[in-house]
């Protein structure tokens, strides 16, 4: 008959349909219903009292395999903001295409038709979920706007019982001196609520012992200690000019006390030259080390007679040998004296750097 | 325009010149600014004096005026050229007997600033030998006699 794969068995058969009815076959069957069923009891429940909730990504994006219909479907339904719970499953299941599906399914597979039902939802079902989901989701945005009333409140509690503190500690500072001018303002949200607080302020005040005339005196930030500075006399700038009428600042203007513009005042930092001398040691530094005569020192003093490191065309031995042996060849031909040619001395009195 | 380039008309010279090139490949030619092969090979130093100023340093010798670096360097033909890297000698192999200078003049000025570049490089790996990059149909032959035998 052909290759038939059947998906509760998850396996081909080439022999027709007839396994369908075999023990395996119906075992497996059972126990993939039974998984099914539960989903769709608990959607049933769902239909009865819909539950509405915030919507959360971790959770509420979950899709169910629908086993007769051999398709994903959404379990939950949502907007974004809420979520019906089971809402997916529960259209889906109402769907004709559902129903034909299940029907397809059950003959296909010669389950338990008494099963078939409880896979199914009618209508009316469908009709009566709509309108409770409608008033949970009336009643959950009610939740809603009450719980934010009651943060509000809430905070405005805690921001007067904080103002109470401030003043509380203001009141007898304030109570030694005179009014400081007009009250200033708190944040611009909380006009209104000042002024309850002034009243409530004044009405405080005057529940204690003390002069009321520091009423006036309403400042929610810190006064920085300003009731307490020294005094230190009244600064005049008329000779010379100050900040405010726009003078020479003290450092642009000349020292007075130096001689004049003829010496060189000290300076901060290195010299012109020792900057110069800095970028090429810099410059050095990147070289490779293993570059020919790294070590020559270029600023050694070297008399008269000094000779470089050159090896020779008719010398025998090493480089730095040729030097001897030219010397003494020299001495040899002014002097008519012959000089012991010792090549294991090297001439180390003129060396400034040699191999 | 060989008229650009230093001259050195003492051994004094010679040692400060020696001593004081840093970082750069030193390059003494040693002959008369008279003769002829001196002459063509002045011309192609000072034309590329400027282009390898940066690799070498250029400086022309009299070889009557400095006698003791003629001996010391074995100078029997002119044009000779002597190299050197911070103070230290330079021998490159031409494929010519002498190692230690270059005899004659070069056919182009690519050839010198060839072998200039390999005496650098050489030199700053830490060889003290390097072979020459010219074609050796390029560089002049000679005669290397053991004092005239």
């Amino acid at each position: 008959m052909g290759a038939f794969y059947c998906s509760v068995c998850k396996q081909t058969f080439f022999a027709g349909k007839s396994h369908i009815f075999g023990k395996k076959h119906q075992d497996k069957l059972k126990i993939v219903l039974t998984k099914f069923l539960d989903k769709v009891k608990e959607a049933r429940r769902m239909l009865k009292a819909p539950a509405v909730e915030k919507y959360d990504v971790t959770e509420h994006e979950l899709n169910l395999w629908c086993y007769c219909c051999g398709a994903e479907v959404q379990k939950h339904i949502t907007n974004g903001n809420l979520t019906v719970l089971c809402g997916g499953l529960l259209e889906h299941m109402a769907s004709p295409e559902h129903r034909k599906q299940t029907d397809r399914f059950w003959w296909e597979n010669k389950a338990d038709s008494k099963l078939k039902e409880k896979f199914l939802f009618s209508e009316e079902e469908m009709d009566r979920f709509k309108t409770e989901v409608a008033k949970a989701l009336e009643s959950y945005e009610e939740k809603e706007d009450e719980f934010i009333k009651q943060q509000a409140s809430y905070i405005r509690e805690v921001e007067q019982r904080r103002q109470e503190v401030m003043q509380s500690t203001l009141e007898p500072e304030s109570e030694s001196e005179s009014p400081q001018g007009p009250p200033q303002c708190g944040p611009p949200g909380h006009i209104e609520s000042s002024g309850n607080r002034d009243n409530y302020r004044r009405g405080g005040a005057g529940k204690r012992a003390g002069p009321s005339g520091a009423d006036e005196f309403e400042d929610s930030d810190w006064a920085g200690g300003g009731l307490d500075l020294t005094f230190i006399g009244y600064q005049d700038s008329s000779s010379g000019g100050n900040v405010h009428t726009g003078a020479t600042p003290p450092w642009l203007k000349q020292d007075p006390e130096e001689g004049g513009s003829g010496t060189q005042e000290p300076q901060a930092g290195p010299s012109h030259e020792e900057f110069l001398k800095h970028k090429e040691q810099e410059k050095l530094r990147k070289l490779p080390a293993s570059r020919v005569g790294a070590n020559f020192d270029h600023a050694s003093q070297t008399d008269a007679g000094w000779l470089p490191s050159f090896g020779r065309v008719w010398n025998s031995g090493r480089r730095w040998q040729s030097r001897h042996q030219f010397r003494a060849e020299e001495g040899q031909g002014t002097n008519h004296k012959r000089k012991k040619h010792e090549p294991w001395k090297g001439s180390k009195k003129h060396k400034p750097a040699d191999s | 325009m060989s008229l650009f380039l230093p001259k050195l008309s003492c051994k004094k010279e010679v040692d400060e010149v020696i001593k004081s090139v840093a970082e750069k490949v030193l390059v003494l030619r040693f002959g008369r600014d008279e003769d002829s092969v001196c002459m063509e090979l002045d011309e192609i130093l000072s034309k590329t004096f400027h282009d390898l100023s940066k690799m070498a340093g250029i400086y022309l010798v009299d070889v009557n005026k400095v006698p003791v670096y003629t001996h010391y360097f074995d100078i029997s033909y002119i044009p000779s050229t002597v190299f050197f890297f911070n103070g230290q000698h330079m021998k490159v192999d031409y494929g010519s007997p002498d190692h230690t200078k270059f005899v004659g003049s070069f056919k182009t000025k690519q050839d010198f600033i060839d072998l200039i570049e390999v005496i650098y490089r050489g030199a700053m790996r830490g060889k003290m030998i390097v072979r020459s990059p010219i074609d050796p149909r390029n560089v002049p032959k000679y005669d290397l006699l053991y004092q005239g035998i």
